[in-house]
């Protein structure tokens, strides 16, 4: 609430800014003083003066005052009554926090509640020093950029410098975002790594995570049969239904269709890469698992299990199929023509060029689309959750149920939890491990594509 | 041998390849129809299931234990809140990074690792996205569980790369005579990328980034993560009320015993579906008519 107070009058004092900015500029103009800047950045110019210090200085203050609040606190006599265990008086403070905010919630020690009322007032002088801190800064920002307005300042380079300084911060947030990934993970993983051994975790067969308690737990995190159900249903299974059906889908489109049918066909092919996961996964669920269970029953397997590997690879193989077919269609299309002629000159047919010449040629560019495809089915998760099942099984029966990586990451961090149990951390190392085999096969399959383009370029 | 039998063998021979390049084509054309007719039989079975259950009542009311008077308006509202978080994050985010890098950054090392992790992050797998937003929004940062806040905050952070990516397609595609123009007749180089090559660029941006909100609007699995798949049955008034969002829905509803709750799925796929089809229509729709080819 404070936030949108102060935010919205740093807006209002900015916007007057602008305008008192832009007012005493276009006196320059009117007396025929030339100028070095168009009015227009002079109000930008002081515009920025009053809201970038003001905003500096609130973010500054956001990050300090809590510390100051709970130093007062513990400088009123009340405090003198908090308990000595650490933790007790962690989690009373928190509670009476929660109750400043919100005096609604719900409270378990009484002493909460008394200290309440202080933790308001504290903050409410604390907020009204940080507004007048905002204040001045605003104020004195806009006297000294005020100061400055004169007809030969230059304004317009200090505000593109100071869009510049913008377009650099928002491209380092795709770098921020980078470094919080493998931050995150690394330091949870590195959490678990201290609970269980990474030997025990990398080549153990058994995993039952829910059961693990005691000096053994090492022996219940064992991640070798979700890697193998992972990599049996998103680069065996699927793979067996995306190459093939992807594969020969690009060699019409490319080779066979007309130009007027293949326009209409691909962008439906397309379709199939955009209907959201949780759609696939369902239709898994409702239709293709029952289907294959009473399959498995026809061929005289007693009680098969209606979650299968086999379900869930063949809708993930259909998703998966407009990426192998684009990668392929690409690939294809960047074969020199004269290649292809040269074949069908010397009497091959349309097939044996493209079997024989076209494919091989094309190669490189198709292993890479099949790479992309194999790292973007292990690290899908819907699908897995809505057809797989939690079961961890080290087999290669197609009909038997199997889990992933995703499930399993889905499936420890839902539902209640503490949050550094090892149970919730393996999770963090299970996404740790998935994020460098998909990092790991995008850059070796950018390089492959990148090395083939440059052979024929 | 004689010549007959000589133009027989090569006859026959000719035949069998011509019989194969028939096989061949047959097969092509018999990957594509397999392929549609999967999508067609998926869109069927939904339709078959859940075209029933829309009416407007469905449209109307939130999430209940009562099949017949659960609805997705709910869902839907969490769904616009959590999609107006990404879109206001991503989509400037998303551009001035795609200015910055296609117009002004110095070829040197540092860039060079901006755009490979770029690169590397509309690459990684959602669900990362989710254990990123869980460890630092959620337990770090302190940010509401299960809200359009950090749900939109992941999201954004997972669509960024994709709006990066089209936006520098579409200034790229932008002639180097239209800044010439402009900076020859005294534009600031700040001034020429903002007034002209960006507004020039704007139709592709747009669908980049509609195409990008679209993949955010059919995502799961982040937000299941930041644990948005309580029950929510009252529709969210706020960025921070706890909230559920559709596809979500429809994962929480395909869990439920109660078969009356199929028919809400299904109706629940339809709405998203056609949700997902209007978005990428507008996306072809601005694609083509302000497409130029310059």
């Amino acid at each position: 609430m404070t936030q949108l107070i102060v935010l919205s009058a740093l807006v209002a004092l900015a916007l007057l800014g602008w305008f008192a900015g832009r007012g005493k500029a276009r006196l320059f103009e009117k007396d025929k003083i030339s100028t070095w800047s168009r009015p227009e950045y002079h109000a930008a110019h002081l515009a920025l003066w009053i809201a970038i210090p003001a905003l500096i200085g609130w973010f500054v203050w956001s990050a300090i005052a809590p510390g100051l609040v709970d130093a007062a606190l513990m400088a009123l006599p009340i405090a003198q009554q908090l308990p000595a265990s650490d933790f007790e008086r962690a989690s009373l403070l928190a509670e009476a926090h929660a109750l400043a905010s919100n005096p609604d919630a719900g409270s378990f020690y009484p002493l909460a509640q008394k200290l309440a009322e202080p933790i308001r007032e504290l903050r409410a002088r604390y907020d009204l020093i940080g507004g007048a801190i905002v204040a001045i800064l605003a104020f004195a920002g806009g006297a000294w950029g005020f100061s400055r307005l004169r007809a030969d300042f230059p304004a317009r380079t200090q505000v593109e410098r100071a869009v510049m300084l913008l377009l650099l911060l928002a491209s380092l947030v795709a770098i921020l975002t980078t470094f919080g990934i493998v931050a995150s993970l690394v330091y949870e993983t590195g959490l678990f790594f201290h609970k269980v051994s990474p030997v025990d975790f990398l080549t153990g067969t058994h995993w039952s995570p829910g059961t693990a308690v005691g000096d053994d737990i090492g022996d219940n995190f064992g991640a070798i049969p979700l890697f193998w159900g992972t990599l049996y249903i998103g680069a065996v299974i699927a793979m067996i239904v995306a190459i093939p059906l992807g594969l020969m889908s690009a060699i019409y489109l490319t080779q066979y269709a007309t130009p007027r049918a293949r326009r209409w066909i691909k962008p439906m092919l397309e379709i199939l890469a955009g209907v959201p996961t949780v759609v696939y996964g369902y239709f898994a669920a409702l239709t293709v698992a029952p289907f294959i269970r009473d399959l498995a029953a026809s061929l005289g397997r007693d009680n098969p299990s209606t979650e299968s590997a086999l379900a869930a690879g063949l809708v993930m193989g259909v998703m998966i199929i407009p990426f192998v077919s684009s990668m392929a269609d690409d690939s294809i299309a960047a074969v020199p023509k004269a290649m292809g002629d040269g074949s069908l000159a010397m009497g091959a047919t349309k097939s044996e060029t493209i079997k024989r010449v076209l494919i091989p040629a094309a190669l490189p560019g198709i292993v890479a689309g099949v790479m992309l495809a194999v790292s973007r089915a292990i690290g899908e998760t819907m699908i897995v959750v809505m057809a797989a099942g939690a079961a961890a099984n080290l087999t290669l029966d197609p009909l038997d149920s199997m889990t992933t990586v995703t499930f399993q990451i889905v499936q420890l961090l839902t539902g209640d939890q503490e949050f550094d149990s090892p149970k919730t951390l393996s999770a963090f190392a299970l996404g740790l491990i998935l994020f460098i085999v998909t990092l790991v096969l995008n850059i070796v399959a950018l390089r492959v594509v990148k090395r083939f383009r440059e052979a024929y370029d | 041998m004689t010549d007959t039998a000589i133009l027989e063998r090569m006859e026959k021979r000719l035949a069998k390849r011509h019989a194969a390049e028939r096989r061949f084509r047959l097969m092509g054309l018999a990957a594509i129809v397999l392929s549609l007719g999967f999508l067609a039989l998926l869109l069927v079975i939904m339709l078959k299931n859940g075209l029933g259950g829309i009416d407007w009542n469905f449209l109307t009311s939130s999430d209940s234990t009562e099949p017949a008077n659960a609805g997705v308006w709910g869902a839907l509202k969490g769904s616009l809140w959590t999609m107006l978080v990404t879109l206001l994050l991503s989509f400037p985010l998303g551009v001035l990074a795609a200015v910055y890098l296609e117009e002004f950054a110095p070829r040197n090392r540092w860039i060079e690792i901006v755009e490979v992790s770029i690169n590397n992050l509309a690459a990684v797998p959602s669900i990362i996205f989710g254990l990123l937003g869980l460890a630092v929004f959620i337990n770090t940062m302190n940010l509401p569980r299960s809200s359009p806040l950090v749900g939109g905050l992941t999201l954004a952070l997972m669509t960024m790369p994709v709006i990066v990516i089209a936006a520098r397609n579409a200034i790229k595609a932008v002639p180097p005579s239209i800044r010439d123009a402009a900076l020859a007749i005294g534009a600031s180089p700040v001034q020429t990328v903002f007034q002209h090559v960006v507004p020039l660029a704007l139709p592709g941006i747009m669908t980049g980034t509609i195409i990008g909100m679209a993949r955010a609007l059919g995502e799961t699995a982040p937000l299941l993560m930041i644990g948005m798949r309580a029950f929510v049955a009252t529709p969210p008034d706020g960025i921070t009320a706890p909230s559920s969002v559709l596809p979500m829905q429809i994962f929480l509803w395909s869990d439920e015993i109660d078969t009356g709750f199929v028919q809400n799925t299904s109706a629940a796929i339809i709405v998203l579906l056609v949700f997902l089809l209007v978005m990428n229509g507008v996306a072809i729709y601005l694609r083509n008519k302000f497409e130029v080819n310059w």
